[in-house]
């Protein structure tokens, strides 16, 4: 029982940096980026790349969250623009099309080159004893730098005069335009945030398992439902969601079989529609 | 502002419109509902495109730059709506007016002795305050961004009518310390008493203009707005 919970605690910290990165972009504008799990696999084929022409694991990590972030950022400067002009409606439907369009063109592109691209990360080491459970040593790695991550996130966000623009900018566009705050330009830089994210979520899940060409959808999947279940938009709702959800998930497959694991998944996400529209943290 | 237009979906709402405010200087625009107030604003800050004319301030065509240009440049808009960060304290919302700078000491000195209550209320939420202290740290922001021209819209909208002369009587003493204001009024009477000159603004166009005494003893303004037969 305490190893299924530390189990679920390792999943739900890497559900919660996933879910991190799409709430992100999704609160400043709206835009549901259904892309973000593809950014992930590239940022994962990247990484293989990098490591297999022979250069040593820590630059194939940054390279693939570069390869990612810049893959966002082209994004943004390129598609998103006519999507960020609309309002309202028309941009949450503009956005959903144009980057699903992103998702099968990536996903396209990924799949011909190298259709059966896999990316394993290795982390030596024996396992270590944490409250007398026997814990992976790659479980220790992947949380500790997603606990890192989000750390670095959270006070970036709180405490500099930056993070506080993009927060105005979540909370009124237009208030922020008229204090002189450029909506796009914070744009950009969520998108290469978020683009980031997807490429670390990458490297830490690619340490458990092997993160394969085909997965970008699922990898979306999970983090909508860790955004809708933690309140559109919020960082430490996204958190709270996927170690909620990552104890879900161990727990169902333990104790029912792991191939329901997704549709209790989406049921919790569905169940939090019905009683908290607004997620756990949302606004 | 020169010849200026603008609208919605290539819809002019307001047109030819010549407007000037020198330094120091309070100017209204004054006018019904639907006047084209608020539409005017907007595409002087940027909001709107300008459809036609020029908008200079100091010298600098801003006709064609985007609101968060316009707002560096100088020109500091609040917006009836007003638009605050509600989720965020009243300080924060400050310091942001001050964006990317820090707060200027005496501006919020400044902003404290116009409103005490902001002071007061420093760590509240913003969305949890009264229509008067939102518009009060309305104001306090767009001051923060330490302006050349501060434009009020409609300052009194959905306040009680003993608040409303409250916010006006911010306005004076706003007055008095040499800032440059622009502020479109429904309320005409109010406007003109601080306003040393105004334009009436009707169905897009200016319909008159004047100084504040001028227009207070024009028949046509009297009848129309002052309430006076």
């Amino acid at each position: 029982m305490k190893a299924v919970l530390l189990d679920g605690i390792v999943l739900g910290l890497g559900f919660g940096l996933l879910g991190v990165g799409l709430t992100l972009v999704y609160g400043l504008g709206g835009v549901l980026n259904l892309a973000y799990g593809e950014l992930a696999v590239l940022g994962a084929m990247v990484v293989s790349l990098v490591k297999d022409a022979g250069a040593p694991l820590a630059l194939a990590a940054v390279a693939g969250v570069a390869a990612a972030m810049a893959a966002a950022v082209l994004l943004d400067l390129t598609v998103m623009r006519p999507v960020y002009r609309q309002s309202g409606e028309h941009r949450v439907l503009l956005g959903l099309l144009v980057t699903l369009g992103v998702a099968f063109l990536i996903e396209g592109l990924l799949n011909w080159r190298d259709p059966l691209g896999a990316l394993t990360v290795d982390i030596g080491g024996g396992p270590i004893g944490i409250f007398g459970v026997p814990m992976p040593m790659s479980s220790i790695w992947a949380s500790a730098i997603t606990l890192g991550a989000g750390a670095i996130l959270v006070v970036f966000l709180g405490a500099t005069t930056f993070g506080r623009a993009i927060r105005s900018v979540m909370q009124d566009e237009v208030g922020a335009r008229l204090v002189g705050i450029s909506p796009s330009f914070t744009r950009t830089v969520i998108f290469a945030l978020s683009g980031a994210l997807a490429g670390l979520v990458a490297v830490t899940s690619a340490m458990s398992s092997p993160l394969t060409v085909t997965q970008g959808f699922d990898l979306t999947s999970f983090a909508l439902i860790v955004t809708v279940v933690g309140g559109l938009g919020s960082v430490t709702g996204a958190f709270l969601a996927g170690l909620l959800l990552g104890i879900v998930d161990t727990l169902s497959a333990y104790y029912v079989g792991q191939y329901i694991t997704s549709v209790v998944l989406l049921g919790a996400a569905g169940l939090t529609i019905l009683i908290r529209p607004r997620g756990l943290l949302g606004r | 502002m020169k010849g200026a237009a603008a609208g919605y979906l290539g819809q002019k709402v307001v047109e030819d419109i010549d407007l000037e405010v020198r330094t120091g200087e309070a100017v209204a625009i004054v006018g019904s509902n639907g006047a084209g107030k608020t539409t005017l604003f907007r595409a002087i800050v940027g909001l709107l495109p300008c459809m036609a004319g020029r908008v200079i301030l100091d010298g600098v065509d801003l006709t064609r730059r985007r609101a968060h240009r316009v707002a560096r440049a100088g020109v500091a808009y609040v917006p009836a709506e007003r638009h605050l960060f509600p989720a965020m304290t009243v300080k924060t919302n400050l310091m942001l007016g001050a964006y990317p700078h820090r707060p200027n000491r005496e501006t919020l000195e400044l902003v404290f002795d116009l409103f005490p209550r902001l002071k007061e209320r420093l760590g509240q939420q913003a969305g949890t305050m009264s229509g008067g202290e939102q518009q009060m740290l309305a104001v306090g922001r767009a001051l923060m961004t330490q302006p050349k021209l501060l434009m009020l819209d409609e300052p009194t909208t959905g306040l009680a009518p003993k608040v409303a002369k409250a916010a006006f009587e911010a306005v004076e003493r706003l007055k008095a310390t040499g800032m440059t204001l622009l502020i479109a009024e429904q309320q005409v009477p109010l406007a003109l008493s601080v306003a040393d000159r105004a334009y009436v603004l009707e169905n897009g166009r200016v319909r008159m203009e004047g100084t504040a005494e001028e227009l207070e003893h024009n028949p046509e303004v009297r009848r129309a707005y002052l309430g006076v037969a």
